[in-house]
């Protein structure tokens, strides 16, 4: 679904780069969490993925019909926007040219969010909002779903509805989901693989080989 | 009133204006931009100047003259992504500049301040065909691009990643915004545009709706601060721009109060009951 090969980037153009030669595989069907440390280029893989970025050299591919979005934060819901979920997810629809009038109650069903149609975006929780943007990301029935933190400030509660959720959308819809993940834990329980970014260079393992390998190293569970 | 020629046009052209306005304004309100459509407007009146010292249609050369400018700015905002606070005064001082130089060197053989503070009595046929046909145009391209335009306000990111033309449309903003701004000119003057293209949605967005709701309630109060402004001045004998400011801030003043008392109500009500 995704190939990265020999992937180098940096902001300026020339080193130190953020990304040191990335080799990176992900296949169809999978569940793959990218963590790391603050700064590690967890968000610009995603950005290269997303083709907002090109890469400096090397290559990434994807051969994803289709992929959805999630962003970290959203910054039009905090800023006092006038609009409503349906009218954010209906104008979405109408830009991905989705024909089905009904993909927006639908979505909407699928993250646990009807009934909210008519409730301005501004009022929604930071879980509502998440699950909002969940929703939109699904509106062009996606094969690859791109997620940015997606637990990032939101009550326990809302966090266990958001994995599920997604947990769901991987294993009986086959959805191919890469997740940029602060959340370690949520990173182990719910990943198929899991994506070590350090120091620019990446290194891929299974959740089990990632709690054997890190879980002893102190804090790096004390925050999940 | 009525009975009068130049009345009836100003209506006619006023009518247009009040829809279209607030049809841009929503959009540069909502993106913070409006700062911009101030720029616009001083551009709009070198645009005059220019047009009336080589005696071709003010309009037409307000339109040219901001649409390039606007243009112009949008190319600099994501050229000098940084310094982007600073483009916007270097544009409306070479703007005033011309304006000024024009004005005060003797060579308008007309009036310019009919363009600084709106006239009725101006609104010649041509006029109101030029108005008419750009506010029609500026509308209907809302339309087209209205959901691609909520996006962009909302979520660019977003709207990149499902496929807007981003950029593209930013420039095509850029001319509606400068088409608004032309055809708002010739009643309202350049002094007051960026208040009649806000603050009818500043006081939509008190009665917090959606996009669509707050878009329709901007161009109801567009039409009642423009018509009223109208009306007032005529009877008064007073320019229909400076008074249609002082109506549109009297309405939002008004609703903010009606606001206020209205909560302090379901308050006391709540506590009574």
């Amino acid at each position: 679904m995704i190939r990265a090969k020999e992937l180098h980037f940096s902001y300026t153009g020339t080193a130190p780069y953020i990304l040191n030669g990335i080799d990176f595989e992900m296949l169809a069907g999978e569940y793959i969490s990218v963590v790391g440390d603050n700064g590690s280029g967890k968000t610009t893989l995603m950005r290269l993925i997303l083709k907002m970025i090109k890469p400096g050299t090397g290559s990434i591919a994807s051969s994803a019909q289709r992929t959805g979005y999630v962003p970290q934060r959203n910054s039009g819901a905090d800023s006092g926007f006038p609009i409503t979920v349906h009218e954010m997810l209906n104008s979405y629809r109408k830009l991905l040219k989705v024909p089905d009038k009904n993909a927006v109650r639908e979505n909407l069903k699928l993250v646990s969010m009807s009934g909210f149609e008519n409730a301005l975006t501004r009022t929604l929780s930071g879980g509502q909002s998440q699950k909002m943007l969940i929703a939109r990301a699904l509106m062009g029935e996606p094969d690859l779903l791109v997620l940015d933190e997606p637990s990032t400030g939101i009550d326990s509660a809302s966090r266990e509805d958001i994995y599920r959720i997604l947990k769901a959308l991987n294993q009986t819809k086959g959805m191919t989901i890469i997740s940029v993940e602060h959340n370690l834990r949520a990173a182990v329980s719910n990943s198929s693989r899991i994506y070590h970014l350090s120091g620019g260079r990446g290194h891929i393992c299974t959740p089990e080989q990632y709690v054997a390998e890190y879980m002893n190293r102190p804090g790096e569970f004390g925050d999940v | 009133m009525f009975r009068y020629e130049f009345m009836r046009n100003a209506i006619i052209v006023s009518a247009l204006i009040s829809v279209l306005a607030p049809s841009i304004g929503i959009f540069l309100v909502l993106r913070r931009l409006s700062m911009i459509g101030d720029t616009l407007a001083h551009a709009s009146l070198a645009g005059v100047t220019l047009s009336l010292v080589s005696a071709r249609n003010p309009v037409v050369g307000a339109f040219v003259f901001t649409a390039v400018c606007g243009g112009f700015i949008e190319l600099l905002r994501t050229r000098f992504r940084k310094n982007a606070d600073l483009i916007l005064p270097i544009i409306l001082a070479f703007s005033v500049g011309i304006a000024i130089t024009i004005m005060s060197s003797g060579r308008l053989r007309v009036n310019a301040d009919s363009f600084l503070f709106g006239s009725i009595l101006t609104v010649t046929r041509t006029d109101m065909a030029l108005v008419a046909a750009l506010g029609v145009i500026s509308v209907l391209t809302v339309v087209f691009l209205y959901h691609r335009l909520i996006y962009i306000a909302y979520d660019e990111e977003a709207a990149a990643i499902a496929g807007v033309r981003v950029r593209i449309i930013n420039y095509v903003f850029m001319v509606l915004s400068a088409a608004a701004v032309s055809v708002t000119i010739r009643i309202v003057g350049v002094l007051v545009i960026s208040s009649m293209i806000t603050l009818p949605v500043a006081t939509a967005l008190q009665f917090e709706g959606g996009f669509k709701r707050t878009l329709i309630l901007s161009v109801i109060f567009s039409v009642i601060y423009i018509m009223a402004g109208l009306v007032l001045s005529y009877y008064l004998g007073v320019a229909p721009g400076g008074f249609t400011a002082l109506v549109s801030v009297a309405g939002i003043i008004l609703i903010i109060m009606g606001k206020k008392v209205h909560k302090h109500a379901i308050r006391a009500l709540k506590r009574a009951g």
